[in-house]
């Protein structure tokens, strides 16, 4: 507003605003009801600018630290749908250790049965009477 | 954005001369009276965010559309704003331009007479802007007492800007014929 002071003024808005100066003199004279009534409503709408300050205040309190605060409160469905998450991510991590034991478990099986195979003595060999006779035979021998 | 304390100082720099205009316009203390309360309220209320410097032009809206509103439920419109036919441009405009500014000195309000001279200066005028149309009523407060710009005046008023310069034209020329017949 002060910008429009930086140029000249017409003649007409110079008398225009020491016209309206003048008229500030009146303001004085207005009864004494009236500028109480004008200031009883300018504390009421400071207060109700005061407590429209705080709602807004609380309301983004609320929404920005609201998830720890509010399990049991306004973010409840957020609060259980985080917990329903994370029972989903155990569950998931469970089934996935029992797998990879599995998969550990076949592999050393697989281990043995290829040893076997490889080995010069048949696997039927093992399950021969005599031949388990023989080996301790041969091993007391040796000793 | 605007503190409760800027919020409060605003309105107590503006609450008086937002009455006055208010009661030249419905010509009624009470009414205006309801009418600056509401607009008070409804900045508080939707406006209070609003840094200090618009304050002003958003109080001058919401109290010209306050007023209106006023108007509109008494269905006075068409009554109320009908502009007075235009009136020639009088030189002794500058005469008065002269008056006015001449006792603006501390000096002279020590002196009685002086002082005498200025009140009745003071209420002459306020007597003459009472008879002015609405219209050039509102653009001659908004643009010289509530110091806006001819921009802000014509979106406070919802016209021109070429319509507020006729008006303010109008009105001080109007004001400046009133008040040099009343010239002793």
């Amino acid at each position: 507003m002060n910008s429009k002071l930086a140029t000249p003024l017409p003649a007409s808005d110079l008398l225009g605003r020491q016209l309206a100066l003048r008229l500030d003199e009146t303001l004085p004279t207005l009864p004494h009801p009236v500028r109480e009534r004008l200031r009883a409503a300018r504390v009421r709408a400071v207060a109700l600018r005061a407590s429209t300050a705080v709602q807004t205040a609380h309301a983004a309190q609320v929404q920005g630290g609201g998830l720890l605060a509010g399990l049991w409160g306004e973010h409840i469905w957020w609060a259980r749908f985080a917990a329903t998450g994370l029972l989903a991510a155990l569950a998931l991590s469970l089934v996935g250790v029992d797998a990879w034991q599995d998969d550990l478990r076949t592999r050393e099986l697989a281990e043995v049965d290829a040893q076997l195979l490889i080995d010069e003595l048949p696997p039927a060999a093992y399950a021969d009477p005599g031949f388990v006779q023989f080996i301790k035979h041969n091993t007391q021998a040796l000793r | 954005m605007a503190s409760p304390q800027e919020l409060s100082d605003f309105l107590k720099s503006a609450e008086l001369k937002a009455f006055k205009r208010t009661v030249w316009q419905v010509r009624a203390d009470d009414a205006a009276l309801d009418i600056v309360q509401d607009s008070m309220m409804k900045l508080a209320e939707h406006y209070g965010h609003k840094p200090v410097a618009e304050l002003p032009l958003i109080f001058a809206r919401i109290l010209a559309n306050a007023t209106m509103d006023w108007f509109r439920q008494r269905q006075r419109d068409q009554a109320v704003f009908v502009d007075t036919p235009p009136r020639q441009a009088d030189d002794e405009a500058i005469e008065w331009h002269e008056l006015v500014a001449n006792t603006d000195d501390q000096h002279d309000m020590a002196d009685p007479m002086l002082r005498q001279v200025r009140a009745q200066t003071a209420q002459a005028i306020e007597a003459e802007v009472e008879k002015l149309s609405p219209r050039q009523r509102e653009a001659f407060l908004l643009r010289y007492w509530e110091d806006l710009s001819v921009a802000e005046t014509a979106t406070a008023m919802g016209v021109t800007e070429g319509s507020v310069k006729v008006h303010c034209f109008r009105a001080v020329q109007t004001l400046a014929q009133a008040l040099s017949a009343l010239r002793p």
